[in-house]
């Protein structure tokens, strides 16, 4: 299994390479750098952190194709593929619906938007083949549409934290005949020694964000629809996020959330491993800072360790 | 003033970088990329790297178009490269973009100047942090904020040609980057000049770039080089640019039709020595110098040095530094 950690594209560029040279050294493999309207431009954080490391891998995403065009995407990672080697991944799909909707983009398409997913990504992978840039697509997915186009991508990074709700993703993206695709999942997480409410906290509002951007259908089969219908009618009529947090039911924590105390980490993981998950991408707010990447990649070695000493 | 390197997104990444090593090793600090839409590379990734190998020198976007990328992303992704690069490293040049460009991705939009003029408000309001609430033809923003903002200013630069763009820029832009016939230049910078005068901060410093054809020559037997890039270059001229250059219409439209049609090796058989007085800067590093000190003294701040700039690419760089440091 594979392990990553998701910077705060909030935070500035310095902080955030000062974060990725530290994951990089207490070997975690991957960094993923999220791309929203409101956030830094993902290829030149993505370009500052690969100029400050030397060998971990870099994720781009999620990239929202309706944000960017397909040949912007790939000339993207054509351009960092050239400048610092063959270290990049890439994860696209829509895009949160309410950021977009904030710079005047909204989620449709004449085709259908998992249609023009699709051709998006085969766009990306075409101008890719030409530059000949050997870079992995994942699909960012969470909705059973866009979950039933995993199987074209190279791998898809799930939206989910909780193993059942994993198992059903897994379920709903169905057999995939490629070997290299892959599984894995990107949530909001905090991994913790010492419990902090105020990380919590942040945990609490990133699941919320997750939960109020997720589709009806997605919400009807996690039993959420009802839960969140207020908060969400009050957020499109304009209130903020903080005053709709007191609407949002404590569960969506443990469904889009890993919020854990270290010793427990391993025992999550092992389940997942149970359920074809090969990499796990730990998104903010566990990068808050250096300790809670320390307490992280601690944890990891210990799995790691558990692991090798279970295998042999 | 100050001599400048060009390069375009569309070159080699390897090339881009040894151009601007060259150029830093012959005392150039200022870098333009030229957006070369579709090609190959992302022009703000280019940027970054940059900004990252040289930490000393200065990189200008030259220019990208605010029809092609979201404003919420041109705003971010400046604000990203004035974090990664520091000290005010980074410029931004605005335009519409090549309109085959815009043809060719189904873009129509009747207005530019209205398009340039909210571009250029909207991303000042973003990089202060003000929440935007917005709708034009091009542009739609509700409740609209970025997470970062800005403490220093980021100078926009207008990449336009017709007149009135170029007034718009006198008026609302931090500096404007020319290219064109001399003739049509020296028209240009008058109008912006007037523009300046007259807008509402006539007091502010406004910064002029001249971006034109430049090719280091030693024998004229290299002249063919030049002949090809100013057939190319008056091939993509717009007929209003040209009639401001008072250049003949017909005869550029022959040379036009030429190279579309028999390719630009036949078309370059066409510019005569009048033409590439007209469009290119050319010659020995010497007689390049001079001609840039003549703009110089036409209130020039800064000229390009771009491609294909000479035969031999390494020492045309060498030379024309060290003439200019003699010069200047």
């Amino acid at each position: 299994m594979k392990f990553g950690l998701a910077v705060n594209a909030n935070e500035t560029v310095s902080d955030i390479v000062g974060k990725c040279v530290e994951a990089e050294r207490l070997v975690i493999d991957c960094v993923w750098v999220p791309d929203a309207p409101v956030q830094l431009y993902a290829s030149a954080v993505a370009s500052a952190v690969a100029a400050s490391t030397k060998k971990i891998q870099i994720g781009l995403g999620l990239l929202s194709v309706f944000l960017h065009t397909p040949a912007q995407i790939a000339n993207s990672v054509s351009t960092l593929f050239e400048g610092y080697g063959e270290r990049f991944e890439l994860c696209i799909g829509p895009g949160d619906r309410n950021l977009l909707k904030s710079v005047g983009i909204h989620l449709y398409h004449p085709d259908g938007v998992i249609s023009y997913l699709l051709t998006a990504k085969n766009q990306i992978e075409k101008i890719l083949r030409k530059n000949r840039v050997r870079c992995r697509i994942w699909l960012g997915a969470q909705g059973p549409k866009t979950l039933e186009i995993s199987k074209f991508f190279d791998g898809v990074l799930l939206n989910y934290a909780h193993p059942n709700t994993i198992e059903w993703a897994v379920d709903k993206v169905g057999h995939v005949k490629r070997k290299d695709f892959q599984f894995g999942i990107f949530s909001s997480s905090y991994v913790y020694q010492d419990f902090d409410p105020k990380i919590f906290n942040l945990v609490r509002v990133s699941s919320a964000i997750v939960a109020l951007g997720a589709s009806e259908a997605v919400l009807e089969s996690l039993g959420l629809r009802d839960k969140i219908a207020e908060a969400k009618r009050r957020l499109d009529s304009g209130t903020t996020l903080a005053k709709v947090m007191d609407q949002i039911p404590d569960e969506t924590v443990e469904l889009f959330s890993i919020c854990k105390p270290l010793t427990e980490l391993g025992k999550y993981l092992s389940v997942l491993s149970k359920s074809k998950i090969e990499h796990v991408v730990f998104g903010y707010p566990q990068n808050y800072s250096e300790e809670t990447v320390k307490t992280l990649a601690h944890a990891l070695k210990n799995w790691r360790k558990n692991e090798r000493h279970r295998k042999s | 003033m100050q001599v400048d390197i060009g390069v375009t997104s569309g070159m080699q990444l390897k090339l881009i970088l040894k151009v601007i090593k060259l150029a830093q090793e012959a005392g150039l600090r200022n870098v333009w990329i030229g957006d070369d839409i579709g090609l190959r590379h992302d022009v703000f990734t280019v940027a970054s790297i940059i900004l990252l190998k040289y930490p000393k020198v200065n990189v200008g976007i030259g220019i990208t178009s605010p029809l092609l990328m979201n404003i919420s992303t041109i705003a971010r992704a400046s604000v990203s490269l004035t974090e990664v690069g520091g000290d005010m490293r980074f410029r931004l040049g605005l335009g519409i973009g090549g309109l085959q460009d815009l043809a060719r991705l189904g873009i129509t939009v009747k207005n530019h100047k209205n398009v340039l003029r909210d571009a250029v408000m909207l991303l000042r309001k973003i990089w202060k942090g003000e929440k935007l609430l917005f709708k034009s033809e091009s542009f739609a923003l509700e409740n609209y904020y970025t997470r970062h903002i800005l403490e220093s200013k980021i100078p926009i630069f207008f990449g336009v040609r017709g007149p009135k763009l170029l007034k718009l820029a006198g008026e609302i832009a931090d500096g404007i980057i020319l290219s064109g016939p001399r003739t049509y230049l020296e028209k240009a910078i008058r109008l912006v000049r007037n523009s300046v005068e007259k807008s509402q901060e006539s007091t502010r410093s406004f910064h002029y770039v001249v971006w034109v054809p430049t090719i280091l020559i030693e024998k004229q037997s290299d002249l063919n080089l030049v002949k090809r890039t100013v057939a190319f270059v008056l091939a993509d001229t717009p007929n209003k640019v040209l009639k401001m250059a008072e250049l003949n219409l017909n005869r550029i439209g022959e040379i036009r039709t030429v190279c579309q049609q028999s390719g630009i090796e036949k078309a370059a058989l066409r510019v005569t020595s009048d033409l590439i007085n007209e469009v290119a800067v050319h010659g020995s590093a010497k007689q390049i110098c001079e001609t840039f000190h003549s703009l110089e003294r036409l209130g020039i701040h800064e000229v390009v040095f771009g491609p294909p700039y000479g035969v031999n690419l390494e020492e045309a760089i060498m030379k024309l530094g060290q003439a200019w440091s003699g010069f200047s």
